[in-house]
C-alpha cells in the first residue's frame, strides 16, 4: 500500500535548498546575476554541475564555458535560475535506479535536453517568464518522487504491467491517488512557484486542461515536448517513454507548428 | 518493449515519435525473439500513439513481422491508424506490402478467431478489388457475415445507415493470414478451427501447449471445427488419435464437428473413433444440448479419480501461496489484508449468493489449483484497477478476474523460483457462481484461509 504519508515524505525530501541555493535564487530572482555568481561560487558541487550543464551538446557552446559567472551571464536570468532548480533535483537523484533505467549523466542529460527545447518554445511562443522557463524542471523532480514510490511496488507493479498496456502514471494515479502530474504541482508549491505553474503543469498531462486558453496552450506544448524528448533512444532505453499516456489528439493542432521548430522531417 | 497478450494477440504500443534512431530502442532483438516465442494468433503494433513515423522507424517492426509469421505463423500488422497513416504505410510499402493493416484493434480481432466476436454483421469496402473478396473470404470464415460495398459510394451511403451494421472497416489490408489452429472458449470448452488439407503439418499449427494447459486448468470437453476440411492424411490421422489418448488420461473429450468423407477414407473415422473420438454433422447439436453437455464434460471439470491429497512440500509452501494473493489483491484494492481463519478441509462457502471465483493451476516440481472467491463487490474493487474505472459489467468482471488471477499465478511462480521450486502456470479460469466452482472443487481437500480486506470477506483454497 501506497499512502499519503509516504508520497508527502518523498516530496518533503525534495532540497528545501541549502542556505547557498537560496541566496542564489533570491538574487537570481531580483535579476541580479553577479552578486548570484558570487554567492554560487561557494557551492563547488554546484559549479561543476552548472559546467557540466552548459557544456552539454545541446547548448551548443563552441568553447568549453567554466566560470559561474560566465555561465550566468549566457544563460540569462531564467536559464540559471531553471539551472539551480536542476541542481537541486539533481541531489535528490537516486544512486541507482530500479525502475527506470537511469544514472546520473542521463538524468542530467534529460533535465537539459527538456530545458534547452522548452527555452525554444517559448521563445517562438515569445514567452518570458522565469517561473514558465521553470516550470520545465518540475518534470524530472516528479520522476525522481515516481521511481521512489514505485520501488516501494516494484515486483508488483512490473507484474502488472506484464499483463496489461497500463501505462505508469495510470499505475501511479490508482496506487497512490496522485499522477505525475499532481507530484509536480506539491513540488511546485513547495518551491513557491505561481499557481499557473501548477495549471500548465497540469494541462501537459492532456487529461486535465487548463480553462485559459493560454495555459492551455503552453499545456500542449509541454505534452507534446515530453513525447518528443521521451522517444529519444536513451529515454526509451530507460522505460520513461511509456510512464505517461501520450495524448495524441491533445495536440494534434500544434503539431505542425512544433515540427517545424524542432526541424522533423 | 514487449506485446502485451491477451485472448490471443499479442499487441505492442509505441508512443511518440518513431524514426530510424528510435525504434531499435523501441523493439531490441530480445523483443524480437520474445514475439516469435509466444503462442499467439496475431501480432500487432498499435500506431494509435505514434504522431510521427517514418520507413526507417516502421522496418524493425516490419522484420519483427516476418520473424514471428516464420516462426509461429501468426497474423501481423499495424493497427489504430487515421486514413492519412494508412496512405502513409501503402506509399512506404507499395511492393513490398506482405503485413496486415488493421484499421482499429476491433477490426483486427474480427480476422482472429475469437468466439466472443463471431456472427457481426460486417459492411467493408477497399479500393483494391482482390482485397475486398480476401477480407470477406477471411471474415466468413471467422464466423462473420460480410457485406461488400462495390464502390466508394455505395460504401458511403451504406456506412451512414444507423446501426445496421456492427462494424464498417475501410482502409484495412489483409496480407497474409496466421495458418495456425485458431482456439476459442465457449463456457468450459474449447473450439479448435481447422481447415483445408491435414497433414503433418498440424503437429507444428496445433498450440499442444495451449492444449496441455487447457486440460491441466480443467477443461474437459475439445471441439474441432472441421466443416472446412477437405481431407486428411495418415500422419494427421495419428497425430489426433494420440491428441485422443492424451486427452483420456484426463478423463476428457474430443469431438469432431462437419467433417465428411468424401475425400477422407471412411475407415479414419473408425480409427478416430476407437481412439474415442466423437463426430457431429452441426455445432449446435453440442453447443445446445445441455444433457449432452454435461455428459460431454462441459459443465463438469472435476474427474473425480483426479482428487489428490496435499502434500508436505504444499503445506510447506503454503505462506507463499497466500502472500502471492494477498499481496496482489493489496496492490489492487489498496487496503490491508486481515487473516481470520485457516483450515484444512473441503472448501466451505458460507453464503453463496452475490460471490464469483477464479482459479488457476500450475504445474512442474509440485502441482495444484488456487483458488480465489471473492463477494462481486470486491471483486469489481480489486479490478477497477486494470479497467479503470469500477463497473457492473459480469462479463468485463469475469475476464478482468481471469486477468487478476494470472498476476496472482505469475507472482506465485516467481515466489516460488525463489525457493527454487520450478512451476508452469495454467490458463486461469472463472465461476459465474460459486454452484459452478463447487463442480470441479467437490471432494477435493485442501487449506482454506478466510481473509478479510476492510472487513470484506475474501476466500482462499489451494488444492490439487
Amino acid at each position: 500500500m501506497i499512502t499519503k504519508q509516504i508520497i508527502d515524505s518523498y516530496i518533503e525530501k525534495i532540497p528545501p535548498s541549502p542556505k547557498v541555493l537560496k541566496v542564489t535564487l533570491m538574487f537570481l530572482n531580483s535579476g541580479e546575476l553577479v552578486k548570484a555568481a558570487q554567492v554560487a561560487k561557494e557551492d563547488l558541487a554546484l559549479n561543476a554541475y552548472l559546467k557540466d550543464l552548459v557544456n552539454k551538446p545541446i547548448y551548443g557552446f563552441r568553447n568549453e564555458v567554466s566560470d559561474v559567472s560566465q555561465i550566468f551571464g549566457i544563460l540569462g536570468v531564467a536559464k540559471s535560475q531553471q539551472a539551480v532548480y536542476n541542481y537541486m533535483i539533481s541531489l535528490l537523484s537516486p544512486a541507482k535506479w530500479k525502475l527506470f533505467k537511469l544514472n546520473k549523466t542521463s538524468f542530467s542529460n534529460l533535465q537539459a535536453d527538456l530545458s534547452a527545447n522548452w527555452q525554444k518554445i517559448l521563445k517562438h511562443l515569445n514567452i518570458e517568464d522565469k517561473d514558465i522557463e521553470s516550470s520545465i524542471a518540475l518534470l524530472p523532480a516528479s520522476i525522481i518522487v515516481s521511481e521512489a514510490l514505485f520501488n516501494e511496488k516494484i515486483d508488483d507493479v512490473n507484474l502488472l504491467r506484464s499483463v496489461n498496456p497500463i501505462d505508469l502514471n495510470t499505475i501511479l494515479k490508482r496506487l497512490c491517488e496522485m499522477d505525475l502530474f499532481d507530484i509536480c504541482e506539491q513540488i511546485s508549491k513547495k518551491w513557491e512557484m505561481e499557481e499557473n505553474i501548477a495549471q500548465i503543469i497540469q494541462s501537459s498531462s492532456g487529461v486535465k486542461p487548463a480553462q485559459d486558453e493560454n495555459i492551455n496552450n503552453l499545456g500542449k506544448w509541454m505534452h507534446l515536448l515530453l513525447f518528443y524528448t521521451l522517444s529519444q533512444p536513451n529515454y526509451i532505453d530507460a522505460e520513461l517513454n511509456d510512464f505517461i499516456d501520450f495524448q495524441i489528439d491533445y495536440v494534434g493542432d500544434i503539431y505542425d507548428d512544433f515540427s517545424q521548430l524542432m526541424e522533423i522531417s | 518493449m514487449r506485446a502485451v497478450v491477451r485472448n490471443g494477440v499479442g499487441v505492442f504500443s509505441p508512443q511518440g515519435f518513431l524514426d530510424g534512431n528510435n525504434s531499435t530502442a523501441f523493439l531490441s532483438i530480445d523483443d524480437i525473439q520474445a514475439t516469435a516465442n509466444l503462442n499467439v494468433d496475431m501480432v500487432l503494433v498499435s500506431l494509435k500513439k505514434v504522431i510521427f513515423f517514418n520507413r526507417n522507424g516502421l522496418d524493425a517492426f516490419v522484420k519483427m513481422f516476418l520473424k514471428v509469421r516464420k516462426g509461429n505463423k501468426a497474423t501481423v500488422g499495424f493497427c489504430d491508424y487515421d486514413a492519412k497513416k494508412f496512405e502513409a504505410i501503402i506509399k512506404f510499402y507499395k511492393n513490398d506490402l506482405n503485413f496486415s493493416l488493421f484499421k482499429s484493434q476491433e477490426i483486427a480481432s474480427l480476422f482472429a478467431s475469437n468466439f466472443k466476436n463471431k456472427n457481426k454483421n460486417v459492411l467493408l469496402y477497399s479500393t483494391d478489388k482482390s482485397q475486398r473478396a480476401a477480407m470477406a473470404i477471411e471474415l466468413h470464415d471467422n464466423g462473420h457475415n460480410p457485406i461488400i460495398a462495390q464502390t466508394e459510394e455505395e460504401f458511403d451511403e451504406k456506412s451512414e445507415a444507423d446501426n445496421a451494421y456492427d462494424v464498417i472497416i475501410s482502409h484495412t489490408h489483409v496480407g497474409q493470414m496466421g495458418q495456425t489452429v485458431a482456439a476459442r472458449v465457449t463456457g468450459n470448452a474449447i473450439i479448435y478451427t481447422i481447415s483445408s488439407f491435414l497433414d503433418a503439418e498440424i503437429g507444428n499449427t496445433f498450440n499442444i501447449a495451449y492444449h496441455n494447459n487447457s486440460l491441466n486448468v480443467g477443461f474437459r470437453l475439445f471441439i474441432f471445427d472441421a466443416y472446412k476440411v477437405i481431407s486428411m492424411n495418415v500422419h494427421a490421422l495419428n497425430f489426433f488419435s494420440k491428441l485422443a489418448s492424451s486427452a483420456a488420461e484426463y478423463n476428457a473429450t474430443i469431438c469432431f464437428v462437419g467433417l465428411t468423407f468424401e475425400k477422407t477414407p471412411i475407415a479414419f473415422k473408425e480409427t478416430l473413433e476407437d481412439s474415442g473420438i466423437m463426430f457431429f454433422e452441426q455445432m449446435d447439436e453440442i453447443l445446445q444440448n445441455k444433457e449432452l453437455l454435461e455428459e460431454l464434460g462441459a459443465s463438469s471439470a472435476a474427474s473425480v479419480q483426479n482428487v489428490r491429497p496435499l502434500n508436505k512440500v504444499m503445506v510447506t509452501e503454503l505462506p507463499h501461496f497466500i502472500d502471492a494473493a494477498v499481496a496482489t489483491i493489496e496492490m489492487m484494492t489498496n487496503s490491508k489484508a486481515v487473516k481470520d481463519a485457516v483450515q484444512i478441509n473441503e472448501i466451505k462457502i458460507d453464503n453463496k449468493a452475490d460471490k464469483i471465483a477464479s482459479s488457476i493451476g500450475f504445474y512442474g516440481d509440485i502441482d495444484g489449483m488456487v483458488i480465489l472467491i471473492f463477494p462481486t463487490d470486491i471483486a469489481k474493487k480489486a479490478c477497477a484497477l486494470l479497467i479503470g474505472e469500477e463497473t457492473d459489467d459480469m462479463e468485463l468482471i469475469l475476464d478482468t478476474l481471469a486477468e487478476l488471477v494470472n498476476i496472482v499465478g505469475g507472482k506465485l511462480k516467481t515466489l516460488l523460483l525463489d525457493q527454487k521450486i520450478h512451476v508452469d502456470i495454467t490458463l486461469p479460469r472463472t465461476y459465474p457462481d460459486i454452484d459452478s466452482l463447487l463442480e470441479i472443487t467437490e471432494f477435493k481437500k485442501g487449506v482454506q484461509v478466510d481473509l478479510a480486506f476492510d472487513n470484506d470477506k475474501f476466500l482462499f483454497f489451494l488444492t490439487r
